[in-house]
């Protein structure tokens, strides 16, 4: 068997064969959707307890309609499955009571209540000021929610809304306007988006579809992020292994027997196995979900040619300056310093991706996705949204990328024949450059 | 005789640094070759030449019949000074692996595992992981990888360092049958007994250049007969003041000294003065020999590339 390929499936059995290597698989989905898990899984978690406040109502005009509408928050606002069998309380009840000596003064009522926040026999208190109603906003007008708890915000936000809503009717009825009326004058437009429409190749309008949240955005995000994933996950790790090996004194029983750039290509291609087989592990149950949920053609077959030609690109280059820099360095803290450079390269199209999103075709993201650390993920970024850009731009960026993927293994492999067999100081970026213009 | 390894006129610079200068060297078929040299002498840079993995600035190397190309590689066995083996792997793979590396294929290379394993008394450990092994098994395992492959060409950094007696013996022993299969054998070590011991012929290099090379008799013979070994009944005094006398070393126990003249004067001067118990004329060891070479600077310095 021919070295290169020894040293690969070695590199890439010890991978995954590797206990990081399962739970890679898992942390993956883990991260990308955890997330939307837990919260399905605890949104009934809640907590139910009751939340007691008391009110100070000022005006003396308030009170009444807060406790009327928590009485029917109460009963219907709280519960899930209504027209089910089986209703359950899924939020907390609101309980207001009057606090019975509003004529106190103030100061001092405020800390008696507060006392009792503290003591746990209310959760909150609310004083409205005695001019809540008047209609210009003249006088103590002020509403003011004391809280220990100032984290749960389900019970202001009510409350907000409620006196919102009592305060706005009566100013509609002062000024003797139909509260019916103002309903309908003031609904809401829902405006539609739509693709385009196009002609069918028999001459018949195709209209234009419904714009579908994920084909448009989904789609070309969660590519753009896999792809990402998939590079983070194999590249840098190159850098742990050489240098492993470098520390080990393992580097020099192997160029005894192989030739410095054929352990260095054997170990990328290594690695570009071990993220292929994530890639086919990750695109396969993407494809199965999707066909699950009938959605497969929101996705084109062609998007996964590209996600693999663009995964095998970001990987030798990464690859390649990731395993030099762990074959120059001698020191883990070093190589951690020197990687920083290489991992902002690979980091721009993270700091990016939001303005090529929202416009594809713009100047600024045709230039950074024509840039060849960043064309990988940016370009996968911009062929996934719909219609994608120019042929010509897909072809140049291939091209610009491949040649840029060639000189990183090029200068890597200098480096790497180096660097592998010398010892003690790091070299300075100066000396690495001598490193790969010398013979 | 055919020569197994030949070096013409090599010289090899790092920058403003000169490892090797000028270096000449023939190792003969089927012969133990020793390399002798303090840190940073150049010994390791002539092995990686002989091994291709450096290119001589000029001068030729040629390798088991072939020149300037890795071509023989996989006919030659090394075990370098500082043992490297991947910790998280079994002592089956990472011998399998080395021995792929070496063009070996893996059904033939496996045989041989086990042969040499039980060889070595490691049968049992085949499955574990090297982590587990203690230093002189690892040594063992990493004694193993450089001669699986039946290397026509061996070349050991210090093969016996760390290993304690029954398992220097149980290395020895190979290294003796390797040899006697026709291995040629390249030696480097600092232990110059062992070397005395061993080998057929001894390289020094020392500050890049070569200082001595040729079988251990004709370079002590190079030397004479000038050191003398004596223990006296009692305290080393009565051989201060004497004229002529330099102390080469104190082993504690006897006392080694160079005499300029005649050693019977030396010893009639001594009898004077107290009582001989051992006088003794001798050729120095290679171990005095490699000191009054490198004496001046025998500094630690860094192994250098």
């Amino acid at each position: 068997m021919n070295k290169v390929l020894r040293v690969a499936v070695t590199e890439y059995l010890t991978a995954v064969r590797s206990k990081a290597f399962l739970i890679g698989i898992i942390m993956l989905p883990v991260l990308m959707f955890g997330g939307l898990i837990v919260a399905q899984l605890t949104k009934d978690k809640v907590d139910l307890k009751d939340r007691r406040f008391a009110v100070i109502d000022r005006s003396g005009k308030m009170y009444e309609a807060i406790a009327r509408r928590a009485e029917e928050r109460n009963r219907n606002g709280i519960f899930n499955g209504q027209d089910g069998a089986d209703p359950k309380q899924i939020r907390p009840r609101f309980l207001p009571q009057v606090f019975e000596k509003p004529e106190t003064e103030s100061r001092t009522v405020e800390l008696v209540l507060s006392e009792q926040v503290r003591a746990g026999e209310l959760f909150a208190f609310l004083v409205i000021g005695k001019d809540i109603l008047n209609t210009k906003g003249e006088g103590d007008t002020e509403v003011a929610y004391y809280t220990e708890t100032p984290t749960f915000t389900d019970l202001p936000g009510w409350i907000e809304q409620a006196v919102n809503e009592e305060v706005m009717a009566h100013r509609f009825t002062e000024a003797e306007v139909d509260q019916a009326l103002v309903k309908r004058l003031t609904r809401h437009t829902p405006v539609k988006r739509l693709g385009l429409a196009a002609l069918s190749d028999t001459g018949e309008l195709i209209k234009a579809k419904e714009e579908n949240k994920l084909a448009t955005f989904g789609i070309p995000a969660i590519s753009m992020f896999l792809l990402f994933i998939l590079v983070m996950s194999s590249a840098p790790a190159l850098l742990n292994t050489v240098l492993e090996e470098k520390l080990q004194k393992i580097s020099e029983v192997l160029i005894s027997a192989v030739t410095p750039f054929q352990l260095m290509f054997g170990k990328l291609i290594g690695a570009v196995m071990v993220s292929l087989t994530l890639s086919v592990l990750y695109l396969g149950s993407v494809v199965f979900f999707l066909a699950r949920m009938e959605m497969l053609s929101l996705v084109p077959v062609s998007l996964f040619a590209w996600f693999l030609l663009f995964q095998l690109l970001a990987l030798m280059i990464f690859g390649s300056v990731f395993s030099a820099i762990g074959a120059a360095c001698s020191e883990l803290k070093d190589a951690q310093n020197m990687m920083f450079p290489a991992m902002m390269l690979v980091m721009i199209p993270m700091f990016t991706w939001m303005p090529v999103l929202q416009a594809p075709s713009s100047t600024f993201s045709r230039v950074i996705s024509l840039f060849p650390p960043a064309t990988p993920m940016l370009m996968m970024l911009r062929i996934a949204i719909p219609p994608g850009p120019p042929w010509w731009e897909i072809a140049l960026a291939v091209v610009l990328t491949t040649g840029f993927m060639l000189l990183c293994v090029w200068a890597s492999a200098k480096i790497f024949r180096v660097g592998i067999l010398s010892q003690g100081q790091t070299p300075t970026f100066k000396k690495l450059l001598v490193w790969i213009i010398s013979r | 005789m055919t020569t197994a390894v030949r070096l013409t006129h090599v010289t090899k610079t790092f920058g403003a640094h000169t490892a090797v200068e000028d270096l000449s060297l023939e190792v003969p078929t089927g012969s133990v070759y020793g390399f002798i040299g303090p840190n940073g002498s150049g010994k390791t840079t002539t092995i990686r030449m002989i091994l291709h993995i450096f290119h001589p600035d000029s001068g030729s190397v040629e390798v088991l019949g072939t020149a300037t190309s890795r071509a023989a590689n996989d006919r030659i066995g090394y075990l370098p000074e500082e043992r490297g083996l991947y910790k998280k792997m079994t002592v089956k793979r990472v011998l399998t692996y080395y021995a792929g590396l070496k063009g070996m294929n893996t059904a033939d290379a496996r045989g041989l595992i086990d042969t040499w394993l039980e060889r070595m008394n490691l049968g049992e450990w085949a499955n574990r992981k090297v982590e587990v092994l203690s230093k002189g098994m690892a040594q063992k395992i990493q004694f193993i990888s450089a001669v699986l492959a039946r290397p026509e060409l061996l070349i050991l950094d210090e093969p016996f360092s760390g290993l304690d007696p029954v398992n220097l013996e149980v290395i020895h022993e190979a290294i003796v049958e390797l040899r006697q299969r026709g291995t040629t054998i390249i030696f480097s070590t600092h232990d110059m007994a062992t070397a005395e011991k061993m080998c057929d012929s001894i390289f020094m290099i020392y500050k890049g250049r070569k200082v001595l090379d040729g079988t251990l008799d004709s370079i002590q013979s190079r030397y004479g007969e000038d050191t003398i070994r004596l223990r006296l009944n009692g305290s080393v005094d009565p051989l201060k003041g004497l004229e002529g006398v330099t102390l080469v070393r104190d082993q504690g126990r006897y006392q080694e000294v160079r005499y300029a003249g005649d050693p019977q004067d030396l010893l009639r001067a001594l009898v004077a003065k107290t009582e001989v118990r051992l006088f003794e004329v001798t050729r120095p060891s290679l171990h005095d020999i490699f000191i009054r070479i490198a004496r001046p600077e025998t500094g630690e310095a860094a192994d250098h590339e």
